[in-house]
């Protein structure tokens, strides 16, 4: 078998080699060391000995020739079964150690991963890059918001932690200000109003499918408030007699608005004064690790609404500023557009407090999780006659189940209580909505 | 005067020519691309070999620079199978095993000299008998730790002997070049020790000399300098051609006093040796030359090995960065 | 009253001479050997005694060969002995570079742990005190980039025995970089008794929120009285001592940035590729994302170690300190 001798680099950093004399023939029998050959190099001239003992086969050149290193030299016939290729590798150990070609791998560590933004267009893209210490940038992720986005009010321009606080947008919306928020379907948003049927409700096609979009922010949003948040949730049921006998005499006044009070809206009325009543339920924990306690100044309800694409909650701002017919309108409106696909960022962003009517959809109990950012999330079920004990006799009464949960870490079960009773007694009695407090 | 004896003047030459003949087997390997550079013997052994059989290797220990090894047979086997590997380029090259008293190839000049005085300087403190025998080139004498080191031997009487071999060349730079004292041993003045001109070529000489050296020493007499005088009969290294300085009748003149031959023909003419015990002895070196050598061309090397002794153990940030190389090494990461 | 469990009150050169009879009298290996060391007990005593007790074969007055010192303190190694070389100031360092880098970093590596390089190389640096050209450098950075060597700086009398006392019983060479100003001008409690510092484990010499100054050495003295200048005003400034920078405790670097947000790291080397860079690097590497501002550093000016009239200029002190502070207080 041919014995392939290619010519090495013997001047430590050599590249060729000129043959000046060849010291064999093809057809020469050689032994092991025997030079074979005289080469001239920057150095040197230098003779080459055989590697082996065999035959000459073939000149890798001729007299003259400049070869580099790495080309053949010279193929001898050894006499072996196999054929053999002598690297010129001045190292034969037999372990390679992979190319360090793949540099992305010497980065260990790496930064948390970008936030996932709805990226739709890159319309209006900014040029430059934003201004933003590194913790702004990481706080800006936590909370969804892209930064790119973000008006800085810092020292040049800079975004400051409150920048990006101010742009959050809660639970599962997109976070670009400006932007509108769209879904691909009209659904009916059940706020206030029995749920319709949704055809699209549950349908998904098998296999396997990106986690993106309103489902991924949601999820995302969802399993933070579950890992950052203990929640406790407290259940009660309120007699809805007078409430629902308050709400049919105001539908019957013929002044416009007065068709859009529902229970929700007075519901939401006796959330925004117990709000008033125990500002810190209308606050929030920051930082991670957990530093800080915010105590909001305006009170922002949140109303959840489900689309066909997902859960969002539009903010009614100033909820405690607004009259009845004023909040009840305010509410009407903002369903109106999420059942229209038309929230705004701006719509969705600075709740203080929300409230999830899934009563609508039919439920009676539940848990809900609170979104990022808040400390308290009122969950309503639905009005229905149930029996209760009125002095001493059972009776039919229309019964609102509600479930008030809370940020263990700000609020305690005795504030979740007197919070709750303050909503509750506001409720079973809605005319001390009329009274200050 | 103590010449050795007629058994271990047939041992010396039968290191000398096992240590040529290796030394000429390694060149051609490196010439046939297996090995990076080599430093050929020729010219040395004698020098090298008659040094190191006056020493003891149970206690004695030799520091050389990086021509020697292939003559310090003496010390064991495993000076070979280091000696490949340290010239195929691996780790393990320079690890030579306890308790072999002999130090890896040193490639900074001089800088083994301090090593030795320390390590005589420890025998003494600790009461360990035995001596220290330096290598050092003609041109390492020039640098500075030569001078602070034989300064500092000779202060605290260290039982150290300092053996320069002078080949006469300093890759192209004579020894005129090198130094205008009149000989390398003179410089032993200024260190307050006795210094002794051998002639390198003469086995017998460099014997004597050095087993005087180390009787000296280890009756607490103190450090030795001598210089053994031979010349360089190949070129400096495989990266050497001194075709460009060296004069050729020099070199002829060198030739006819090839210390190998000397010996040779001194012992031939005593009839301790013959041709066939020539050629038995060369056949032998060279069939153990391949053995080692097969075997170090397939030791084992880990992808981590680079990261190996260091430190006793990996700082954290070393951790670190193994994890890193084994995760490329792997495919992954 | 000393005991068991008390410590003394000791200057840095104190608790680093104790230390070393301590050290020579638990291990008969240990050998010390430099220039001025027996006799004189050391230019600043700090060898003081140690020769009447321990006798002329185990503390040696060496010739001025700083190679040689270093050189032989690799021979005595590879014989069993553990020898503490001394370096009379640090920058007589670059006289024996070839032998720290080339050979005592390198004799584990190179015979791939036949040899075990016990050797602690002990040396004042540091200005402040008027001395002549290269008797204060700072040469840490240029050590720390050298794989193989560890390099040891103590701040405080407590630290300079327990830091001393592992680097001498640690089997990897170890340079132990002690604080010239800081010999006599610093006092403090020290441990009696045994009392070791592990290596690599940096100490809170200050707790704080707002930010963190990180240093060692002498340095570490003028940040924490920086430090507690601010405290009337209600800024709660931290001070890490690192202690050592190879091997670096990375972690104490991390959850101090990550508390603070805010960082700023003081050295007396020049500024250019001084170890505040590592600091920073580490930092960039580790907790990018905790910080509100960018690390300051103050340093030494890009020149020679200047002479005595211009050196209150070059070396950071406690103003240069207070206003990178402030300044890394009120960015971002």
């Amino acid at each position: 078998m041919a014995y392939t001798f290619r010519l090495p680099d013997i001047g430590e950093g050599l590249e060729e080699a000129e043959i000046i004399a060849w010291l064999v023939a093809p057809g020469d029998t050689v032994e092991r060391d025997q030079p074979l050959v005289e080469v001239l190099t920057d150095k040197a001239n230098s003779e080459l000995p055989s590697p082996v003992a065999g035959t000459v086969l073939r000149l890798g050149g001729v007299e003259g020739d400049r070869l580099r290193v790495g080309e053949v030299l010279i193929e001898l016939d050894d006499g072996s079964t196999d054929g053999a290729d002598i690297s010129t590798e001045a190292n034969q150990s037999s372990v390679t150690v992979t190319d360090a070609a793949d540099n992305s791998s010497s980065v260990e560590k790496t930064g948390p991963s970008e936030s996932v933004t709805e990226t739709t267009t890159a319309v209006g893209s900014t040029t430059a890059r934003v201004k933003a210490a590194p913790a702004t940038r990481k706080l800006a992720r936590q909370l969804d918001v892209d930064i790119a986005r973000v008006s800085g009010s810092g020292p040049g321009g800079r975004i400051t932690h409150d920048d990006v606080r101010a742009a959050v947008v809660p639970v599962s919306a997109p976070s670009h200000p400006g932007e509108e928020f769209s879904t691909t379907e009209d659904s009916p948003s059940p706020i206030g109003e029995p749920v319709t049927t949704d055809t699209t409700l549950g349908q998904m096609a098998h296999g396997r499918h990106p986690l993106r979009g309103i489902r991924g922010v949601v999820a995302r949003n969802m399993a933070q408030s579950w890992s950052d948040i203990p929640h406790i949730h407290t259940l009660d049921e309120v007699d809805a007699t007078l409430l629902m006998d308050l709400r049919a005499r105001v539908r019957s006044m013929d002044r416009p608005g007065a068709q859009a009070v529902t229970p929700l809206t007075l519901a939401a009325a006796a959330t925004a004064r117990a709000l008033r009543r125990y500002p810190m339920v209308n606050g929030c924990i920051e930082g991670n690790p957990a530093d800080t306690i915010v105590v909001h100044s305006s009170v922002n309800l949140g109303i959840a609404a489900a689309t066909s694409r997902g859960l969002v909650v539009p903010v009614i701002r100033d909820a405690d500023l607004l009259d009845l017919f004023a909040l009840a309108a305010t509410i009407s409106e903002v369903a109106d557009r999420a059942r229209a696909g038309k929230l705004t960022a701006a719509d969705l962003a600075g709740g203080t407090f929300t409230i999830t009517n899934y009563g609508a959809l039919g439920g009676r109990w539940a848990l809900p999780i609170i979104p990022p950012g808040q400390a308290g999330i009122l969950g309503l079920g639905t009005i229905a006659d149930r029996p209760l004990a009125i002095d001493g006799r059972v009776e039919a009464r229309p019964t609102l189940p509600l479930v008030l949960g809370v940020d263990h870490r700000l609020v305690d079960g005795d504030l979740a209580e007197a919070f709750k009773r303050s909503l509750m007694d506001d409720l079973a009695e809605p005319l001390n909505l009329l009274v200050g407090s | 005067m103590a010449r050795p004896s007629d058994d271990q003047l047939q041992s010396i030459l039968e290191d000398m020519v096992t240590a040529r003949v290796q030394a000429r087997r390694l060149w051609n390997l490196q010439r046939q691309g297996q090995v990076g550079t080599v430093a050929p013997i020729d010219g040395h052994e004698a020098a090298i070999v008659g040094a190191v059989h006056a020493l003891d290797p149970e206690h004695d220990w030799v520091v050389p620079q990086y021509r020697e090894p292939l003559a310090l047979r003496r010390y064991g086997p495993e000076i070979l199978d280091s000696y490949l590997l340290y010239n195929l380029g691996h780790p393990a090259g320079g690890h030579i095993p306890d308790p072999i008293r002999v130090l890896p190839p040193q490639i900074s000049l001089g800088t083994q000299i301090p090593h030795a005085v320390g390590i005589a300087w420890g025998m003494t403190l600790q009461d360990e008998p035995g001596i220290v025998l330096v290598f050092f080139g003609d041109g390492s004498s020039s640098e500075g730790d030569f001078y602070e080191a034989g300064n500092l031997a000779g202060v605290i009487k260290a039982p150290v002997v300092l053996l320069c071999l002078n080949n006469q060349w300093a890759i192209s730079t004579p020894v005129h070049l090198q130094t205008a004292a009149e000989s390398f041993a003179a410089k032993a003045e200024a260190f307050g020790m006795p210094g002794i001109l051998v002639d390198g070529n003469d086995a017998a000489a460099v014997y004597d000399a050095v087993e005087e050296a180390k009787a000296r020493a280890l009756a607490n007499r103190g450090p030795t300098l001598i210089e053994a005088s031979l010349y360089r009969l190949g070129p400096h290294t495989t990266a050497d051609d001194p075709t460009r300085y060296v004069p050729a009748d020099d070199l002829a003149a060198a030739l006819r006093d090839d210390p190998l031959e000397l010996l040779r023909t001194e012992l031939r003419d005593r009839g301790l040796w013959d041709d066939d015990t020539h050629a038995a002895t060369e056949a032998t070196a060279l069939a153990r030359f391949d053995e080692a050598f097969e075997v170090a061309k397939t030791a084992p090397l880990e992808p981590d090995a680079v990261l190996d002794h260091c430190y006793s153990t990996d700082t954290q940030r070393l951790a670190r960065q193994r994890t890193e190389l084994l995760g490329r090494s792997s495919g992954g990461g | 009253m000393e005991g068991v469990d008390s410590t003394s009150d000791l200057t840095m050169v104190e608790a680093i001479n104790e230390t070393l009879h301590a050290e020579m009298a638990r291990d008969d290996r240990v050998v010390l050997l430099g220039e001025d060391v027996a006799r004189n007990g050391g230019v600043f005593r700090v060898t003081e005694g140690l020769l009447e007790k321990f006798g002329e074969q185990r503390v040696v007055d060496t010739p001025i060969s700083e190679a040689a010192i270093v050189g032989s303190a690799v021979g005595l190694a590879i014989a069993g002995l553990v020898p503490v070389a001394e370096i009379q100031f640090l920058g007589f360092a670059y006289q024996a570079m070839h032998q720290l880098a080339g050979q005592v970093a390198r004799l584990r590596y190179r015979t791939q742990g036949r040899f075990e390089p016990a050797i602690t190389i002990r040396a004042p640096f540091g200005g402040g005190v008027r001395t002549p050209e290269l008797h204060s450098d700072s040469l840490e950075a240029q050590l720390a980039n050298i794989p193989g060597l560890k390099v040891v700086l103590p701040a405080t009398p407590a630290d300079a025995k327990g830091l001393l006392a592992t680097s001498i019983r640690e089997p990897d060479p170890v340079l132990f970089l002690e604080p010239l100003r800081g010999y006599r001008g610093i006092r403090g409690p020290v441990p009696n008794g045994d009392h070791l510092v592990p290596l690599g484990t940096a100490r809170t010499a200050r707790s704080g929120d707002d930010l963190v100054i990180i240093s060692w050495s002498y340095q570490v003295e003028l940040a924490t009285r920086v430090a507690d200048s601010l405290a009337p005003e209600g800024l709660s400034i931290a001070v890490l001592d690192l202690r050592t920078l190879v091997p670096l405790d990375v972690e104490a670097i991390t959850n101090a940035v990550a508390r603070c947000g805010r960082a700023v790291v003081v050295q007396e080397a020049a500024e250019t590729g001084g170890f505040a860079s590592e600091v920073i690097a580490t930092i960039n590497d580790e907790c990018f994302w905790s910080l509100e501002a960018p690390v300051a550093r103050v340093s030494g000016f890009d020149v020679p170690y200047p002479v005595g009239m211009v050196e209150h200029l070059h070396v950071p002190n406690e103003e240069r300190i207070l206003a990178a502070v402030r300044q890394t207080l009120d960015a971002g």
